[in-house]
């Protein structure tokens, strides 16, 4: 049984190690609103977008272009992982505030973006 | 808000309904029994929404896509199992979809139900939505029994198989979400032909799990699942007993 413990553990810690070498970017929604609205990332490049609800109703992260959805809980942070991303413009909205809480991340080579 | 609870409900409820009539007619499933099912699945979507925000937080921040990742999991091979014409994969088919789908509305609806200026066009604008889920759903049920007729029930499966197996690309999305599976490069883009928010976007999206910038990955699992799919099924129903199909 100490074995299997021991292996997991393991496994956790690897995959931690392996986790950790996307790039962080923090987003915070705030009065319906996403802050920053646009995030500069570098292109082909795995990234973790850590995002922040603060405010006191749920919304849901919304992308098309990324394929991407979640629910952000109030009071929470959720995690979504992105990339790599060729270079240009994908947008993302709150599906439960869409004409207010709008962004767009902006992937470019890695030499013009702003890390 | 009228138009975002008008979408919201469509989004969220048509899946729903495409299944349960898509699994009315390929297994017998007598109105009752699609009651008693729905009430179960709004049940469990309450259960669901009740403990999301704590499962979010759970696995780094990941636990939400693990139990949607199951269930996604779970309606493939439950509505694989209902060609077979078990009712229970069938019930099961169609109660992890409302908890998968349903969970998200009612979050909509509980987060906007308090405030006054947000509740009249929730309600207006759910109505509208249920409304038009229902007559879709409808029309969608004739115009399937008039193909069972002519066609028989094959047809269906297919489209069964191509509407569970959009439940497989929803897990690859959820996988690459928390980084479980690269799947993110190599885009196709269709988004000059059909982008998904447009009606017949959001319409194929729940028919046949249409994306307007799916990875060539998911295009290649979900023509593989889709053609594994179907040749089990006809496996499956040579291994059951002549039992009538609906309108069959």
């Amino acid at each position: 049984m100490n074995k299997w413990i021991l292996a997991l553990s393991m496994l956790l810690l690897c995959m931690s190690s392996w986790l950790a070498y996307a790039k962080e970017y923090k987003l915070i929604l705030k009065d319906h609103l996403f802050y920053p609205a646009e995030i500069k990332v570098p292109a082909n490049k795995k990234l973790r977008l850590l995002i922040e609800n603060q405010d006191d109703t749920p919304e849901e992260f919304d992308s098309f272009d990324l394929n991407r959805e979640k629910v952000l809980y109030p009071g929470r942070t959720s995690v979504i992982y992105i990339g790599p991303l060729s270079p240009g413009r994908y947008d993302f909205f709150g599906e439960f505030s869409p004409n207010t809480a709008r962004g767009t991340v902006v992937a470019t080579e890695v030499n013009d973006a702003d890390n | 808000m009228l138009i975002t609870s008008l979408l919201m409900s469509i989004n969220q409820l048509l899946p729903v309904v495409i299944l349960a009539v898509l699994l009315s007619l390929i297994v017998p499933l007598s109105q009752r029994q699609l009651s008693i099912y729905a009430v179960i699945g709004t049940l469990m979507s309450l259960v669901f929404v009740q403990a999301a925000a704590w499962v979010s937080q759970l696995f780094d921040h990941r636990g939400l896509e693990f139990i949607q990742m199951l269930l996604c999991i779970m309606i493939f091979v439950a509505a694989l199992m209902s060609c077979q014409q078990r009712k229970m994969a069938a019930a099961l088919a169609l109660i992890a979809t409302m908890t998968l789908y349903l969970s998200h509305y009612m979050i909509y609806l509980v987060s906007f139900w308090h405030s006054k200026d947000t509740a009249e066009p929730l309600i207006l604008g759910t109505c509208l939505g249920v409304g038009i889920c229902i007559s879709f759903g409808v029309l969608l049920f004739f115009l399937l029994e008039s193909i069972v007729r002519r066609a028989g029930v094959q047809p269906l499966v297919v489209l069964l198989a191509l509407n569970a197996t959009a439940k497989l690309l929803i897990f690859l999305d959820l996988a690459s979400q928390v980084d479980l599976l690269d799947v993110t490069s190599n885009y196709l883009d269709w988004r000059g032909f059909l982008v998904e928010n447009s009606e017949l976007g959001r319409v194929l999206k729940a028919l046949v799990g249409y994306e307007a910038t799916p990875s060539k990955t998911a295009i290649w699992v979900y023509v593989i699942a889709a053609v594994i799919f179907i040749a089990l099924a006809r496996v499956l129903k040579i291994k059951k007993t002549e039992e009538p199909v609906c309108g069959s």
